[in-house]
């Protein structure tokens, strides 16, 4: 075919080069070039990278197409493949953890081996940092550099290794119950592994639930009786992780159960207000208990915002509490001619503040002691104050209620309806500034015990003065202390402390950890709705992980040449795993235990040793190849 | 003393990004659209352990500019090796030292999959120093 450059190449992938003579017995590369709508080809210039490439030696096809990850663009792959044309695959595009993977699939279903691809990023490490001329010379040159890596590929099979049909759910929170019973509905084995003698985690604090006001405490209960009647679920409650190894499909986990004083006088399976359902196997005496799990699901949760001593009058003024603390207390609430007593104390007046431990920008909130600052919105508090404001405007119609807020996000499904209904019953509200928080003081000669002060931005910044019963901080989520997990089990860990996942869209649920995923607030404030979906979506990929009784591996691992080898053990020094490398005569290597680091390579005298499809020679040719242009 | 070749200001930047920690960090810089000098070349490494010390002289001797060596730190997930690695650029500094190769051009940093502020910092400081020293010139043993 001759070059086409006159094609819309927003409609169809242009194929500039095709040389079909080249001998079956050599390297045929196919090199696919993306625009990716334009975030490439705005500043590449496309198709002078393919110009740049077509008469490399080797190279057989050069294609660009508009979105290379498309249909189309995969089956130009495929197609070229299937013809008989490449036998090697090069994609330009974005960062390769994105795509990678998409792109193995396609060479797959052409039945080539997989392995005999390589990717230049010349999305996120070209067209959005550089600009011109100088970014296409650099596309280009990244595109030939990974040329010469795809001539010296192999084809490697991946490594397939037995995995236990069992997970392992950190936190008996209603996340790992959910997840706990979507993979023991799919028949495999579950541990759920819990700190307290109760299951239910925070939800069990809740009262009723909008938008379809059910009490928290029915849920946990359903999904109890559920969980109890599937033989397959074992719950280890008193216990924490003390020690973890292995890999996806084979974890190693040792936990630890540690005796508890709480209520034992509660008979197994009966809900405890405020703390969950009670699994009465309580350990008189401290124990071990090792497990061998195929994976894992992070369902660790979080706790609330604890506000500094004196924030809003916090720890230093009685009426002043937390959300979370209200909403328990609302639980045991009367009502006297339309007035609400909490705790036997009349509250004719309630104030909500916001934001409270969200939200922080640094140089107006004080970090913690530890020099850090929540800069995220909790997202689940404004809907929940809504809520708590609406229902006692519903309940108690003669207590005022204000609402102290910076922004209102009631941004879930049915949630802008709590806010709609407040405002209907007379909830006042009061906007203010970040740089201007209300300031709660002791109001010692007036009628009610606190007032509060704030410039309200609706009313072109009035200063406002209410004086209130009670003020309730609203107090963000921030997740649960598991930094002895996380460095046993090399967790990532995001800037806002919070599980990291390895895509917020592509991999919403998967640490860069194989085998362990991520289920509700571990990850970031989630409603139970979005935790219940997050844990469904890791069961759901735990199940695909290891359904088929082995998981498959990168095949990227040491490899020796054993013509090379002279069995100096060299690499047997250094390698960091124990039993990975045996010398008899030569070494010799563990694939399942290697983990490709590498070391060995740099080290042996022979360069008999090398990781395959990362190897060092191919590195040098990459290099020369970059230098050269 | 070796003499470096003034005239020429572009010399290249070869930067080896460890796949968990670098890499992605260097994704995150152009996410965020911020720009840095075009003459750096990423390589996506598992980890730069893999590397002797001959293959960055040979990158000098091939006219690299500068190479930095992006780690995961302390952070890396492969056991021993990022101190492997320390003990194996102290070797490599020594080797530069007796080619007369300024051993700023070679660089170890860690950075993590958001350090984008320092990614920069990094590559900045590189480029500002091989457009002021030009390609290497190798002394002959």
């Amino acid at each position: 075919m001759s070059k086409d450059n006159d094609k819309n190449k927003d409609d169809e992938a242009t194929d500039i080069n095709e040389n079909t003579d080249a001998n079956d017995t050599v390297e045929k590369i196919g090199v696919y070039i993306c625009h990716c709508g334009g975030n490439i080809s705005d500043h590449v210039d496309v198709e002078k990278v393919a110009e740049s490439v077509k008469n490399i030696p080797g190279v057989t096809k050069v294609h660009t197409n508009s979105f290379m990850c498309s249909d189309p663009g995969q089956e130009l792959i495929e197609k070229d493949i299937k013809s008989g044309s490449i036998n090697r695959v090069v994609v330009a595009s974005c960062a390769p953890s994105l795509h990678e993977s998409t792109f193995r699939g396609a060479i797959k279903r052409a039945d080539m081996n997989p392995f005999l691809y390589d990717h230049a990023n010349i999305r996120e490490q070209v067209s959005w940092v550089h600009d011109g001329e100088p970014a296409t010379a650099k596309a280009s040159i990244l595109v030939k550099s990974s040329i010469e890596k795809a001539r010296g590929l192999k084809a490697l099979d991946v490594l397939k290794v037995d995995a236990k049909k069992h997970v392992l759910i950190v936190g008996g929170g209603i996340a790992g119950m959910r997840s706990g019973l979507d993979l023991a509905k799919q028949g495999f084995e579950v541990a759920i592994l819990e700190k307290s003698p109760f299951l239910g985690g925070q939800a069990s604090k809740l009262s009723r639930l909008a938008p379809s006001y059910e009490y928290a405490k029915d849920l946990i209960v359903e999904l109890y009786t559920q969980l109890s009647k599937q033989n397959k679920v074992t719950f280890y409650t008193c216990a924490e992780m003390s020690s973890f190894k292995g890999y996806i499909g084979n974890f190693d986990v040792t936990l630890t159960r540690e005796p508890s004083d709480a209520v034992k006088s509660k008979s197994k399976g009966e809900f405890v207000e405020n703390r969950g359902i009670f699994i009465d196997n309580i350990p008189k005496e401290t124990e071990e208990i090792a497990i061998t799990i195929g994976a894992v699901v992070m369902a660790t949760g979080f706790k609330t915002y604890e506000p500094a001593e004196d924030e809003f009058g916090f720890n230093k003024l009685e009426p002043v509490t937390t959300l979370e603390q209200f909403i328990q207390d609302y639980k045991k609430a009367e009502t006297k001619k339309g007035i609400l007593y909490l705790n036997n104390k009349k509250i004719k007046r309630i104030a909500f503040i916001h934001c409270v431990g969200s939200r922080q920008i640094p140089g107006i909130h004080e970090p913690d002691k530890n020099g850090n600052l929540n800069e995220y919105c909790s997202r689940t508090c404004c809907s929940s104050t809504l809520q708590a404001a609406e229902r006692i405007k519903t309940t108690c119609p003669n207590t005022d209620v204000f609402d102290f807020y910076r922004d209102i996000r009631t941004y879930g499904r049915f949630q802008e309806d709590i806010y709609d209904s407040a405002s209907e019953k007379g909830v006042m509200f009061f906007r203010f500034e970040p740089d201007a928080q209300p300031e709660v003081t002791e109001n010692k000669n007036g009628k009610f015990p606190i007032s509060i002060k704030t410039k309200d931005v609706l009313t072109f910044n009035e200063e406002i003065e209410v004086d209130v019963d009670l003020v309730v901080l609203v107090t963000g989520i921030i997740p649960n202390d598991i930094s002895s997990m996380i460095n046993m089990m090399k967790l990532p860990v995001g800037t806002d402390k919070f599980l990291q996942e390895v895509h917020p869209k592509l991999r919403p649920v998967e640490v860069a950890n194989t085998g362990i995923l991520l289920a509700g607030t571990c990850q970031a404030p989630m409603d139970i709705t979005e935790s219940c979906a997050a844990a469904q979506a890791a069961s759901v990929k735990a199940t695909a992980l290891l359904y088929k009784g082995f998981v498959e591996l990168d095949p990227f691992v040491a490899q020796v040449d054993t013509e090379l080898c002279k069995g100096h053990g060299e690499c047997l020094k250094v390698c960091p795993v124990d039993n990975t490398i045996e010398i008899d005569k030569v070494a010799k290597v563990n694939p399942a235990l290697c983990t490709g680091c590498g070391i060995c390579t740099a080290v042996c005298p022979e360069n008999a040793i090398d990781v395959m499809g990362w190897s060092l020679k191919q590195y040098e040719k990459m290099v020369d190849a970059i230098l050269a242009a | 003393m070796a003499t470096q070749d003034k005239e020429k200001k572009d010399a290249k930047i070869i930067i080896l990004a460890t796949e968990a920690c670098a890499y992605p960090g260097a994704n995150s810089v152009g996410q965020a659209h911020s720009s840095y000098p075009a003459n750096t070349y990423i390589l996506r490494v598992r980890a730069p352990v893999l590397f002797p010390e001959d293959f960055y002289i040979d990158c000098f001797k091939k006219g690299c500019g500068g190479i930095i060596v992006m780690s995961c730190g302390e952070e890396c997930p492969y056991d021993g090796a990022y101190h492997a690695l320390a003990k194996r650029l102290d070797n490599v500094y020594k080797m530069m030292k007796e080619k007369e190769i300024e051993i700023k051009r070679l660089r170890l940093t860690a950075i993590c999959t958001v350090c984008n502020r320092a990614f920069l910092k990094e590559v900045n400081q590189m480029n500002t120093l091989v457009k002021e020293l030009g390609p290497p010139v190798l002394k002959e043993n």
